[in-house]
């Protein structure tokens, strides 16, 4: 597992502290009961903040699971 | 702290707490990670309390504060900003930004001012939670008439309302204000507003910015206790030179001898010791020598406000143990400062709970930093009666070889008999005197159990019907001690329970606490008093004056019968007075 990765599992992590790793990678909104609105602020800003990167608003209404945000991020740092 | 970290503590913090802090954010944004950020920052204030924030009603600021007077919480943090006092102040309205509404903007404020001072007014007449509370932070829109660099009429006039509610609430007993000063070094004003955050979701602040306002309020809503002596040393501190080589003319501390900062330093001390803090001095000198500079020299800090004064030869450890023994506080309550490291090593060696600093002579920048820093541990909210006359206390106890404990019980009696002394004694709860609760959390020594209290717990407590709380003020021919003793406990049919019991170190050896136990009885008519006793590290004080009417060693649950204290009481001397009931 890549460096990115694993500090996205953690930001997840500190955002859905119930999570397992494995659950982690499947969530989504609609997997994860605590995934509610706030709950994607706090992610985003959580990630905002970790990885030194800005979502726009277009962005964030796809940013709706780990492996979204997780291509997100790749390709912002490519 | 990073948001991740806040939810880190936020997630750690599960285990082990014993209590329940409930705090009242009243904002009128959406608090999301203000929220989290003060939550973070109270967990690492009180580590041991479950906290729980609960939040009002969006959008609707000062009706949150007016319902404060209902709300169920220990503790409430207040942040205001331009828009809770009028949605055009704020950018997610669009109300009109031209010079006609500035008018009406301006009667707007001053009316909702009106009814924040009315909210606040109420929630302290009700006894409710103190207030931790935040003037707005954020930038003014660009709806006055002129360019940014220029300060408008409408700008000046907006903020000198603020100020005149801001200086109104800070003397409200149950109010603290966050310092736009300290706020401005931590949070610079263009770090604080974020434009995308505040249009998309309604939280206005950058991270950063919400993090170091969190932290600022939770230091509010703890409010810990000041430190209570400064040590300080002489050459090259209190004022520059070495006085042994340069003598009186030679030592400075002012402009004209690029000494500023060592004057600047004395002008605090002398501040802090008008406000009650004790200040000793030691230094390796002539002490003949340093009498002369004192009287002659014109010091800022004069001379009278130093007690004691160890100038010697010897290690500064051995004079700091002998502070403390004429202070008779703890080390952990005491700091020091000296510029040589090594001297304050040799005391922190010997005294490893005294907070040291080395004050940095050659360098403006770091000394002025140690100046506000001094403050920081000294800083308090209010200038008590019992502050104004610590000194004075002390320096007449060490005199006075009469209060010294230990003494021949004949000689101490005759000389308790001619001190024409007097206590008086306060059986008032309400409105809670903010003296005993700052007893109750400072006293170590004549403690029985080492409870401390927040605010909130205090008041909770109090506000039982069976409580009693007993505040006892002392003075005699020498001067006033002010108040000095708590008492706090319950009445059942036939006993007493006391749960909180401490006197200040200032009135031992005047049998002060005998006196108090035999009102005790006496008041409440009963023939047994039960106390909540428990062994600190400290209150060996306490300790002593248990064993001195039981045998053995007192742990646990200790009860006096009336009928063995008054044949052991010894004889007191004071007369007693009673104010106030309820």
């Amino acid at each position: 597992m890549d460096d990115l990765q694993l500090r996205l599992i953690k930001c997840f992590a500190a955002v859905f502290p119930d999570l397992s790793e494995d659950q982690i990678r499947k969530a989504s909104p609609y997997a994860v009961t605590t995934w509610d609105s706030v709950a994607t602020l706090n992610l985003l800003m959580v990630i905002q903040e970790e990885f030194g990167v800005e979502f726009n608003p277009e962005d964030i209404e796809h940013l709706t699971s780990y492996e979204e945000i997780l291509d997100c991020l790749t390709a912002k740092r490519s | 702290m990073k948001l991740i970290e806040a939810l880190e503590i936020l997630k750690k913090a599960t285990a082990e707490q014993r209590g329940q802090l409930k705090v009242q954010l009243v904002c009128g944004f959406t608090p999301l990670h203000l929220q989290t950020f003060l939550n973070a920052h109270l967990h690492l204030q009180f580590p041991d309390q479950k906290i729980e924030i609960e939040t009002g009603l969006y959008g609707d600021f000062v009706g949150n504060i007016e319902r404060l007077e209902q709300a169920d919480a220990d503790s409430a943090a207040a942040v205001l900003e331009w828009a809770d006092l009028d949605p055009r102040l704020g950018i997610r309205q669009l109300g009109g930004w031209g010079p006609k509404e500035l008018a009406d903007i301006l009667e707007g404020v001053s009316s909702r001012l009106e009814r924040l001072r009315a909210g606040i007014t109420r929630t302290e007449a009700a006894g409710k939670p103190s207030l931790a509370l935040s003037l707005p932070t954020l930038p003014l829109p660009p709806l006055a008439i002129t360019a940014g660099w220029q300060a408008s009429q409408f700008e000046l006039e907006l903020r000198e309302r603020l100020a005149g509610f801001g200086a109104w609430a800070v003397k409200r007993e149950n109010v603290r204000m966050v310092s736009a000063g300290r706020l401005d070094q931590l949070s610079p004003a263009p770090d604080r507003l974020d434009v995308k955050s505040e249009l998309l979701s309604g939280f206005p602040y950058k991270l950063s910015h919400a993090a170091i306002l969190g932290q600022l309020l939770a230091n509010l809503i703890r409010n810990p206790s000041p430190q209570k002596g400064l040590i300080t040393d002489l050459d090259d501190t209190l004022w520059s030179g070495l006085l042994g080589e340069v003598g009186i003319d030679g030592i400075s501390w002012d402009l004209d001898h690029g000494a500023q900062i060592h004057g600047l330093y004395q002008q605090l001390l002398r501040a802090l010791a008008e406000e009650g803090v004790l200040i000793a001095a030691t230094s390796k000198n002539d002490p003949a020598v340093v009498d002369e500079a004192f009287r002659k020299a014109g010091l800022i800090l004069p001379r009278e406000r130093i007690f004691p004064m160890e100038v010697h030869w010897n290690r500064k450890s051995e004079s700091v143990t002998r502070i403390l023994q004429a202070w008779n506080i703890g080390a952990d309550s005491v700091v020091m400062v000296d510029d040589s490291a090594m001297e304050l090593a040799d005391v922190k060696r010997a005294h490893p709970q005294i907070e040291c600093f080395q004050f940095p002579k050659d360098n403006s920048e770091a000394a002025y930093a140690l100046l506000w820093k001094l403050r920081d541990l000294f800083g308090k909210s209010a200038v008590r009666e019992e502050d104004k006359i610590r000194l004075e206390t002390i320096r007449r106890a060490a005199g006075s070889a009469a209060f010294k404990p230990g003494m021949e019980a004949e000689s101490s009696d005759s000389f308790l008999e001619q001190a024409e002394a007097e206590l008086t004694l306060s059986f008032r709860k309400d409105p809670p005197d903010p003296r005993a609760l700052e007893l109750v959390n400072k006293t170590n020594q004549f403690n029985l159990n080492g409870r401390r209290y927040t605010e909130a717990a205090w008041r909770d407590y109090l506000k039982s019907p069976d409580v009693f709380l007993l505040i006892a003020a002392y003075q005699d021919k020498y001067g006033p001690l002010g108040k000095i003793s708590v008492i706090a406990g319950r009445k059942h049919p036939a006993t007493l329970q006391v749960d909180v019991w401490v006197m200040s170190c200032r009135a031992f050896s005047r049998r002060i606490e005998h006196r108090c136990l035999e009102q005790l009885f006496k008041k409440f008519d009963v023939q047994e008093i039960a106390f909540d006793f428990a062994v600190t590290p400290k209150n060996g004080p306490f300790r002593d004056f248990l064993c001195s009417f039981q045998d053995g060693n007192s742990r646990g649950s200790v009860s006096f019968a009336r009928d063995l204290f008054i044949p052991k009481c010894p004889p007191l001397f004071q007369g007693v007075k009673e104010i106030g009931h309820g």
